[in-house]
């Protein structure tokens, strides 16, 4: 089974199932990356920024350091492509169920001030301010 | 590979290899999956709560950018330090699995557990705070400090926040009574190189609950 992976660095191990052993500084790179993304993503909240660019840039960063965890931690990039395609499809129904609700909230407003009702967003006003 | 691999039932296989299977490999193949499968569960879970968040701070983007402001930023950085360490801590347990170091294993999940209760320590002062000052959800919120416009419902950010860190913080205790359980298997030698997939899944449900966090605390205590 082990020499399926014969291609590997020789300080990169197999266990009695092939399966792929990362040596120990790939986990402290990991570890090291994600601490600083960390400090990254608390001093740019420091910045002030206006949510129209503070959301993108903090779901960034965390978009990274979750793929660090994914990718390393939880061995998916050594795992079967069965259990990749389970989890990029349960965040692609993620993203899906997102965008469908957003479609729905975001077009409230102007369905209820058609119609004349209350409107929906109610501290839109002094949140623009 | 092992002599059990590929055989009828007369010989012996090991006993942590149960009978359905042919082998470790596909024992351990399937576990795994069963475990991912659970834990995408886990994700769409969240994903409810996730949106909640959204439709509120969509809602009520005023609150959002006042309420947040009563979080404490340092307590919530000092918590992800300290639950990103555990989650090293815990994968370098399963590599000690993976290397059939029982000794290890143990030592480990120790020190993840260390990481684990010191994040519900940390928690549990937040949340002390909040119930002392009256940053609480729905018609409990009594906190008088917030400066705020009549449209504001600050009740509905302690309500999403209680619950997103709610449900996590009990992730975080399940997780410490999963990661126990492997760390006495593994102080009675009960792991080897070919037989880890107890420890692998703990560990990967134990990232998952890390993962989670990466996202609720820059969503929470960081986005104004």
């Amino acid at each position: 089974m082990a020499n399926a992976h014969g291609a590997h660095a020789a300080d990169e191990h197999h266990d009695g199932l092939g399966h792929h052993i990362s040596p120990l500084s790939t986990y402290f790179l990991v570890y090291g990356a994600l601490l600083v993304l960390t400090v990254v993503t608390v001093l740019v909240s420091y910045a002030e920024l206006p949510p129209a660019q503070s959301i993108p840039a903090a779901v960034a960063v965390a978009s990274v350091k979750a793929t660090l965890v994914a990718a390393w931690f939880m061995h998916l990039k050594y795992d079967k492509r069965f259990n990749i395609f389970i989890f990029v499809a349960a965040i692609w129904f993620m993203a899906a169920f997102f965008v469908f609700t957003l479609f729905d909230l975001t077009s409230r407003d102007a369905v209820m001030e058609t119609n004349s009702h209350y409107q929906f967003r109610v501290d839109k006003e002094e949140a623009a301010q | 590979m092992s002599v059990a691999a590929e055989h009828g039932h007369e010989h012996d296989h090991p006993p942590y290899l149960a009978h359905h299977f042919f082998n470790m490999n596909q024992q351990a193949d399937s576990v795994k999956m069963g475990m991912w499968l659970f834990l995408v569960q886990e994700i769409l879970f969240f994903a409810g709560l996730f949106m909640a968040y959204i439709a509120m701070r969509y809602i009520y983007p005023g609150t959002w950018l006042s309420a947040a402001e009563e979080l404490d930023k340092v307590m919530g950085a000092t918590n992800t330090v300290v639950l990103l360490t555990s989650s090293l801590t815990m994968a370098l347990g399963v590599r000690a699995a993976q290397m059939g170091n029982n000794k290890a294993v143990a030592g480990w999940c120790a020190a993840t557990l260390a990481g684990a209760y010191g994040f519900m320590i940390i928690k549990y002062l937040e949340y002390s705070h909040k119930l002392h000052v009256g940053l609480l959800p729905g018609k409990f919120f009594s906190f008088e400090g917030l400066e705020q416009n009549a449209a504001d419902a600050p009740q509905l950010f302690f309500s999403v926040y209680f619950m997103m860190t709610g449900v996590h913080g009990l992730h975080v205790v399940i997780g410490i009574g999963v990661i126990v359980w492997i760390m006495l298997k593994a102080m009675g030698n009960s792991f080897n190189s070919e037989n880890y997939a107890a420890v692998e899944n703990v560990g990967l449900y134990w990232h998952l609950v890390d993962l989670i966090w990466i996202f609720l605390f820059p969503l929470l205590y960081l986005v104004r």
